[in-house]
Parts: structure tokens; C-alpha cells; sequence
């Protein structure tokens, strides 16, 4: 069903989106390749150790930051 | 991502035979829950000999990178149990994790075996996935949950 249509957004938001189950792979790494042709960042180079989750995450969204800047 | 770049590495794990479990929005992209992520989190089993493997696997999939070095099995095993790796080019990057909160670690995490291309990748199943999203506190993970939940008709309490 290529076109949908909807009475209101809220119908459309609603609305469960089709996909084709089995080729979730490449579906994924197809999204991300868009994801980052969309919004391209720079990051470190090399390893960096972290002592929690937390820190490594706090260490995540200071590289978002800086690269949206 | 670069789709072949991440099949270079999944390859590398699987012939290095490195023990290690998928997690994230990769294993949630490979049960079909996409959404985009510049990311690939992986729980390693904490032994010294995987840790090795590991880094031969990194060694064999970037050659030309002298940081693989820098993951050591003394800090994976010890005071840093996550350790971020960017390779040299590209725009992906890896999380390595020898556990994950208090009870979280390879051991404990349920997998099941995907294949890509003939590689045999070892992936959190949804339901494992979803354990360790619904705890946390960010909103992002908060809404993963919610989606495997959703696909997967898991129940509240899973």
C-alpha cells in the first residue's frame, strides 16, 4: 500500500508504519548510514576506558555536543 | 554506518571466536526494532584469554591502528568496565562492556545466534534487551523499551 491517508495527524502519527520483516540488518544499517549523512559528526580517535555506564554515556553526549556545535 | 566495515568486524569476532553478546540499538536493529545509532555495544565475557581475542579481532579489522593496544584486560577486568573504541576513520564507534550495572555481564544475558552474510553473530534476544532498557533512566532507552516491548508483545514485568 504505498500512499496512506489520514483524517488528521493525529490518525496519521498513530498509524502503525509497514515495514518488511527479514531484512532487518540492512534496514538498520541503511537508517544509520542516512542518520549520519543527515547530521555527519566528527569524533576522537583511539580508546578511552570508563569506570560506569554513566560516565561512558556523559562521555557519549559531550562528543554529540561538541559536534553539533 | 558502513555496512561493510561492520560485517569486516563481526567477521573478525566470529574468527577470532571472541565471546561476547550484542546489545543496544545494534540488536535491537537486527530483530528488526531500527532506529539509527553511532554505536555498537557489546557485552564481552571478563576473562584475560577474551580480552586477547578481542583485540585480535579489533587488530585484524583495523590493521593500521596501534590504540587497539590501549584495550587492555586489566582495566576491562578491573576498575573500567566499559571502554570506548573509535577506529581510526569511519563513523561508527564500539562500547565494551565486561558488565553493565550491578547484575548485567555476558554471562547473564540471554542470546540468540543471528547470521549476516554467513557470519554468526550472537545478539541479545528481545527480552533481554528489553530487562536492561527499562530500567535506566535515559528517556532514549525508555522509549526502546517501549518499542521491543510493543514488537514483541513483551509483558511489563518481563
Amino acid at each position: 500500500m504505498p500512499v496512506q491517508k489520514f483524517r488528521s495527524a493525529e490518525e496519521m502519527q498513530a498509524a502503525p508504519v509497514q515495514v518488511v520483516y527479514g531484512d532487518a540488518f540492512d534496514r538498520f544499517v541503511r537508517h544509520c548510514a542516512r542518520y549520519r549523512a543527515i547530521a555527519p559528526r566528527t569524533y576522537p580517535r583511539g580508546v578511552f576506558r570508563f569506570r560506569t555506564i554513566e560516565e561512558a554515556q556523559a562521555a557519549r553526549e559531550r562528543v554529540a555536543n561538541d559536534g553539533d556545535r | 554506518m558502513d555496512r561493510d566495515e561492520l560485517l569486516r568486524v563481526l567477521r573478525a569476532f566470529e574468527s577470532e571466536a571472541l565471546e561476547y553478546v550484542l546489545i543496544g540499538a545494534t540488536a535491537m536493529g537486527f530483530h528488526g526494532v531500527v532506529r539509527a545509532t553511532e554505536d555498537i555495544d557489546l557485552l564481552v565475557r571478563a576473562t584475560p584469554e577474551n580480552i586477547e581475542r578481542l583485540r585480535r579481532a579489533f587488530r585484524a579489522a583495523y590493521p593500521d591502528d596501534p590504540s587497539v593496544d590501549e584495550i587492555r584486560a586489566a582495566d576491562l577486568l578491573g576498575d573500567y568496565p566499559a571502554v570506548r573504541y573509535y577506529p581510526p576513520r569511519g563513523d561508527l564507534f564500539f562500547d565494551v562492556m565486561t558488565r553493565l550495572g550491578e547484575a548485567a555481564s555476558f554471562d547473564t544475558v540471554m542470546a540468540e545466534v543471528k547470521e549476516v552474510e554467513g557470519i554468526r553473530v550472537r545478539v541479545a534476544t528481545p527480552g533481554a534487551l528489553y530487562r536492561l532498557k527499562k530500567e535506566t533512566v535515559r528517556p532514549l532507552d525508555r522509549r526502546d523499551a517501549a518499542a521491543l516491548r510493543e514488537r514483541f508483545n513483551l509483558s511489563e514485568d518481563e
